[in-house]
């Protein structure tokens, strides 16, 4: 079982390298391939079971896209024949169809899914997020945070989308509709770290992935973490 | 900029705000300013600003840069403006000039040392103009408000006067690169032995080059990014520094070898992180045109305020509290390396809740960005965590690799003191917020009175 972690030398912001390191944690025997810049990815040749990019800099995103154009129809590929993507914080945006700075100018992206994202600079938007995984799949309550400077917003709304919040802001302050979902290509910009936000997702993604009955790391305490936070937004949101 | 009837009327107001704030006896704040600035948005570009302006801004070690400049300027006979009672933003500094100038906007003082709060930098340098801008360094802070350090040090590189003389931290490869043509100086502490040549911290944020991209070679890394590095495929190096601190902690001085010969300073303390800030200190203050000699005189009557610090003593056992600024997990991360290096048993109480949080949910981001990691050493007999995210304290330490065993995890912060072992501790330290005062004061007594009912001693 392979985990490659995408340029984690940049993408590595708000803690997000526990994403991956909490896999590694509750599967010790799989393997995880850090691939940096300046290497070929993993998935370019070969099999893995699980993609992961986490928060970064702007200018980070604009080098991952140029270092991943060349390998788009290789990822088309992987996305259709459900090779499971974790995409957090804006790492999603490298997968939309263009990143639109303050000044009207364009950064051509792999265009994956039909959202483009909108930067601007001067304004932060942070919220603490409630939701629930787009029924569809499953039921199930995520919890988490944003800090962004980028939001998506649609060019049309057939985009799948991984949740629907109840609290919180959503692709953009518009909307409650959050992140996206083709196949097994999830993207949230929820950040915390996602994952140890959301242990019961870790779950989730350990059974897509191959993993029968899995067992969390310190599942008990995660667990207890995830109910308290659950409670905390619940009562905050006046739920 | 001119003066106009709507500066003059913001200046008169927020004067007569900042007499009543007196006249009840309350502190001086940014408040005045805030008004001025409400009432005349360019009020900050209006005021007369003294003819000498120094700023500090960086994540970490400005205030106590600006505590020592104001220390020994004061003693070599120079009136210092500055915006030490008020804030660090732009409501702040106009505080600051508010409270100097006459009923007219006119400044009587002639040098000003202002700290400015990084992300204020595009408030405050359209209108306050340096003549030297510091900057200690660049870190990770807070993920809402400084993002990342590539954003900060855009917004510093966007804001600052093209003719600013820059006093930079060579050590530093995120902040010695700014205002690339602009006059410099720079500071540097030299290698130490406690130095590495592997970044032992979660956060590097240096880990590939900031000009093309390509691999970092690292000389030495002392912590997080600092360190001598270069690239090695293009040019990218860390400056040579003019002002490098050699420091002899046995002897308690630091020497520093100019074009004028070698320099003597007396170190403050022991700490690598305060001999940043004194070299940082005489880096300005020689390029300013004080001498060495009047500089170390100071030095060696200076004391490092301890305002986020007390140390009580029972029966052998040192009970100590130290403020750890909560969401900047460099700032925790310096913390729990220090303790790692202290001498004898210790036992950490972490109770680190934002209590403005305490309704809502605080982002606890920075907890997995922070070194918890530190504190697992044989070192230490006991951490327990404490606090209403009590379970994300505990699931970090676990992650960190502490045995389960020498955690205790309480909500309630006063339950903490019976949590600890105490008899054969020589140290307990307290780790607690900004905004728990009353609460850390609670617990220290908490844990002297344990160490009493129990009898236990080191
Ligand atoms: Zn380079």
């Amino acid at each position: 079982m392979k985990i490659e972690v995408l340029f984690p030398e940049a993408a590595n912001l708000f803690g997000d390298c526990w994403n991956y390191r909490y896999l590694k944690e509750c599967m010790p025997e799989a393997e995880l391939i850090e691939t940096s810049f300046g290497d070929t990815p993993a998935f370019a040749d070969g099999d893995v079971s699980l993609i992961y990019m986490g928060a970064m800099p702007e200018s980070a995103q604009e080098r991952a896209i140029k270092k991943l154009m060349p390998y788009r129809e290789r990822i088309v590929e992987l996305v259709e024949n459900g090779t499971v993507f974790l995409m957090t914080a804006n790492a999603g945006e490298v997968f939309c169809k263009y990143i639109e700075n303050e000044d009207g100018t364009r950064v051509e992206a792999l265009g994956l899914f039909n959202l483009y994202a909108k930067r601007d600079m001067m304004h932060r938007h942070n919220s603490t997020v409630l939701g629930k995984l787009d029924n569809h799949f499953m039921d199930m309550d995520i919890v988490g945070f944003k800090a962004e400077f980028s939001q998506l917003h649609g060019l049309d709304t057939d985009v799948e989308a991984l949740a629907q919040l109840s609290y919180g802001t959503g692709r953009n302050s518009e909307t409650k509709v959050e992140g996206v979902k083709i196949n097994n290509f999830f993207s949230t910009s929820i950040v915390g770290p996602f994952l140890l936000m959301n242990p019961l997702f870790v779950k989730y993604l350990m059974e897509l992935i191959g993993v029968e009955n899995p067992k969390l790391k310190h599942e008990e305490i995660i667990m207890a973490a995830y109910e308290k936070r659950l409670k905390d937004i619940k009562k905050m949101a006046g739920k | 900029m001119k003066k106009n009837l709507r500066f003059i009327i913001a200046l008169w107001i927020s004067k007569a705000a900042m007499l009543l704030q007196k006249l009840l006896g309350m502190n001086a704040s940014y408040f005045p300013g805030k008004i001025a600035i409400k009432l005349c948005p360019d009020f900050l570009g209006r005021i007369d600003k003294p003819e000498t302006v120094i700023t500090v801004t960086g994540t970490n070690g400005k205030t106590t840069c600006c505590n020592m400049l104001l220390d020994v300027l004061g003693e070599n006979g120079f009136d210092v403006l500055n915006n030490k009672a008020g804030s660090n933003v732009d409501a702040g500094i106009a505080s600051s000039l508010i409270s100097d100038a006459s009923l007219f906007g006119r400044v009587k003082k002639k040098i000003a040392v202002f700290e400015v709060d990084e992300r204020s930098s595009l408030k405050i340098y359209a209108y306050v103009h340096p003549d030297y801008a510091v900057c200690t360094n660049l870190f990770r802070d807070s993920i809402g408000r400084n993002a990342h350090t590539e954003f900060i040090s855009s917004i510093i590189e966007k804001a600052l006067p093209d003719d600013t003389f820059m006093i930079l931290n060579a050590d530093d490869p995120i902040s010695s690169q700014l205002k690339p043509d602009n006059k410099r100086k720079y500071f540097s502490l030299a290698r130490l032995d406690s130095d590495g040549t592997e970044c032992r911290n979660i956060i590097n944020d240096v880990r590939c080059c900031p000009k093309c991209g390509g691999k970092i070679e690292y000389e030495f890394v002392r912590y997080h990014h600092i360190g001598k590095m270069h690239c090695t495929e293009c040019d990218f190096k860390s400056p040579e520094p003019d002002f490098c601190a050699v420091p002899d902690w046995d002897k308690g001085t630091f020497t520093v070898q100019t074009a004028d010969g070698v320099e003597e300073y007396p170190l403050m303390s022991a700490s690598k992180f305060n001999t940043y800030n004194q070299i940082t200190v005489v880096a300005l203050l020689r390029t300013f045109g004080l001498s060495a000699e009047a500089i170390a005189a100071s030095f060696a009557h200076m004391s490092i305020v301890k305002s986020r610090y007390t140390k009580l003593e029972k029966n052998g056992i040192e009970v100590i509290t130290n403020m750890t600024k909560g969401q900047n997990p460099v700032a925790c991360s310096i913390v729990f390396d220090y303790i790692r290096e202290e001498e004898g048993t210790k036992e950490v109480v972490v109770m680190l809740d934002d209590k403005t949080y305490r309704e809502t949910t605080e982002i606890v981001t920075w907890v997995f960005d922070a070194d918890f990691e530190f504190l697992n050493d044989e070192s230490i007999s006991r951490v327990v965590a404490c606090g209403v995210r009590v379970h994300d304290y505990h699931l970090r330490l676990l992650l960190a690799g502490i045995p389960e065993e020498k955690l205790r995890c309480v909500e309630n912060e006063q339950d903490a003191p019976s949590q600890l072992i105490l008899d054969g501790t020589d140290k307990v330290f307290i780790l607690h917020d900004l905004t728990t005062p009353d609460e850390t004061k609670r617990v220290r007594d908490g844990v002297l009175a344990e160490i009493e009912k129990r009898g236990a001693s080191k």
